[in-house]
């Protein structure tokens, strides 16, 4: 029954002080968008710079000699090589024909003889698109005598990597630094919507209420406020999306709501943050009255 | 169930309280008298340990102020009930909320709360009152409140700090009273007054202070 006190004052707490407590929202909201966007937008850096990376395929060209039987273990061996997703076989004739594709000429009619060899396209998974990996990868290709050449865009590669790792890494900063200061704004404004509460701590404090009565509804008050400053964070974001389709300025590939996880993450975030800072404020008031 | 023992205590600003030594009983009524300053109210805030002796020791219901835990801060308030002299009524809440708060606190059912809370304002005449909040109330009325909220949860003991001082002779005497039925429905009644006339119209054991120590311990 004391879980009744519990909830009964939680919610009327928010009825009695409405302005505190919408501020404290609106400032949750805000912090939540900030962080929201911040990772959004990260987000959709990343999947850009990966689409683009992705165009650049290793490409391994046999030798002339190469007997299909030969190619086919090599086929073989690449594709179950881990972190190879994707590997297309262009034998000779598919090479003349994009060759003829390309240039408008048989080149077999011209030749009498296709000089183009036959080719495996490789494309690895993303998580090991490192340079390091491909490297490795390239090195143990070595040894098989069917291979010509392979041909990689090494330095394109390395220029995304760098490009890729500098974005992450002021980003990273960014956000963290946004969400530090939005913590402490909201911390700040959480302490004051607890400070308005004085009278009413130091009353039931005195009528004998333990420390655990006196938190229990603050922090389930904290904990509504977070889901209400998270909920208004996610459509804020969703409306942002919205707008930026609609007036067609950016195609986003990654949106939230393609992302349940990160939109129950964002609520988590609020509903800790709140209840968590309304639960400090609160000790720290029981600290200084008794 | 009240026991004060070589009990000194010093505030910042000089030493305002010296070697008090009393012993109240469960079925005691005690005046503490004596003028402004003297030490009454720091007195009521030794017995619900809201203040702790710098010296001697002050004993509740056999827990003793110098080794008591914070819980058992909590257990021993909710034994006493209290009226402040500044009432500490919630503004925020109607009548009926504040007084029904030390029974919500301890959990109590929704049902039970509202016939206590309705027998005990019909006791103090503050039915018609309960659904006011304290602001639209008069000073002798939320006087009531607070006596009301102090016994809400039967007490073993009561403190009351000058109930009278901005209440007129007519509320006074209806405070008075009511505080006096308190007591003879069993509860041990501390009495925090500096007005002289009380404790000669009604007599009972009075701890008379003056800066800071008893000069006189007995009936008046
Ligand atoms: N928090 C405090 N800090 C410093 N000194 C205090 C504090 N509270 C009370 N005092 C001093 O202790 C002495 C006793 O104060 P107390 O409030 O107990 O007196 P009182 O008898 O209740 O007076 P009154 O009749 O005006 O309520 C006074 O000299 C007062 O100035
Ligand atoms: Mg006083």
């Amino acid at each position: 029954m004391k879980l009744g006190y519990i909830i009964n004052e939680g919610v009327a707490g928010i009825r009695r002080s409405k302005m505190p407590f919408m501020n404290s929202v609106f400032s949750v909201t805000i912090a939540l968008v900030l962080v929201g966007v911040g990772v959004l937008f990260v987000d959709n850096g990343l999947k850009y710079i990966g689409d683009l990376q992705a165009d650049y395929d290793l490409e391994i060209f046999m030798q002339n000699d190469a007997s299909s039987e030969e190619i086919q273990e090599l086929a073989t061996i690449i594709s179950e090589y881990p972190g190879v997703i994707r590997m297309d076989y262009l034998s000779k004739q598919d090479a003349a024909d994009l060759y003829s594709a390309e240039f408008g000429e048989n080149l077999l009619t011209l030749l009498g003889e296709n000089p183009l060899p036959s080719s495996l396209r490789v494309t690895f998974e993303e998580n090991y698109r490192s340079s390091v990996y491909i490297q490795a990868f390239l090195q143990s290709m070595k040894q098989f005598e069917t291979i010509d050449d392979v041909l990689f865009q090494k330095d394109l590669f390395n220029r995304i990597q760098v490009i890729m790792q500098t974005i992450y890494t002021i980003a990273a900063a960014a956000i963290f630094l946004v969400i530090l200061v939005t913590v402490f704004l909201t911390a700040n404004n959480l302490r004051l919507m607890i400070l308005a509460r004085y009278e009413f701590i130091e009353a039931i404090r005195l009528l004998g209420a333990s420390d655990f009565m006196i938190k229990a509804p603050f922090f389930l008050e904290g904990g509504i406020l977070g889901f209400l400053g998270g909920t208004f964070a996610v459509l804020i974001i969703v409306g942002l999306e919205q707008a930026l389709a609609a007036f067609n300025v950016i195609n986003l590939p990654v949106r939230i709501l393609d992302y349940p996880e990160v939109i129950l993450g964002t609520l988590l975030f609020g509903i800790s943050l709140s209840a968590l800072g309304v639960l400090k404020a609160v000790r720290r008031m029981l600290r200084f009255v008794a | 169930m009240i026991s004060f023992e070589n009990v000194h205590l010093r505030y910042d600003t000089g030493i305002s309280l010296r070697d008090l030594n009393f012993f109240i009983d469960k079925d005691e009524f005690v005046y503490l008298f004596g003028p402004t300053g003297a030490g009454k109210s720091s007195i009521l805030k030794m017995i619900y340990m809201d203040l702790f002796p710098n010296d001697g020791q002050v004993e509740i219901f056999n827990i003793g102020s110098s080794k008591v835990k914070r819980k058992e801060i909590a257990h021993i308030r909710q034994r006493i009930g209290m009226v402040f002299q500044d009432f500490k009524l919630l503004m925020d809440r109607d009548i009926y909320s504040n007084i029904a708060l030390p029974l919500e606190l301890r959990g109590l059912k929704p049902n039970e709360i509202r016939s206590k809370v309705v027998r005990k304002a019909d006791e103090f005449g503050l039915r018609s009152r309960l659904n006011h909040f304290p602001h639209e109330l008069s000073s002798g009325e939320q006087q009531m409140v607070s006596l009301a909220r102090a016994v809400i949860d039967s007490p073993d003991i009561l403190l009351v700090d000058e109930p009278t001082a901005h209440l007129d002779q007519e509320s006074a005497a209806g405070v008075t009273d009511a505080i006096w039925k308190v007591h003879d429905s069993g509860t041990c009644v501390v009495f925090a007054t500096n007005k002289v006339e009380l404790p000669k119209r009604e007599p009972a054991r009075t701890i008379s202070l003056v800066s800071g120590e008893i000069i006189i311990d007995r009936e008046l």
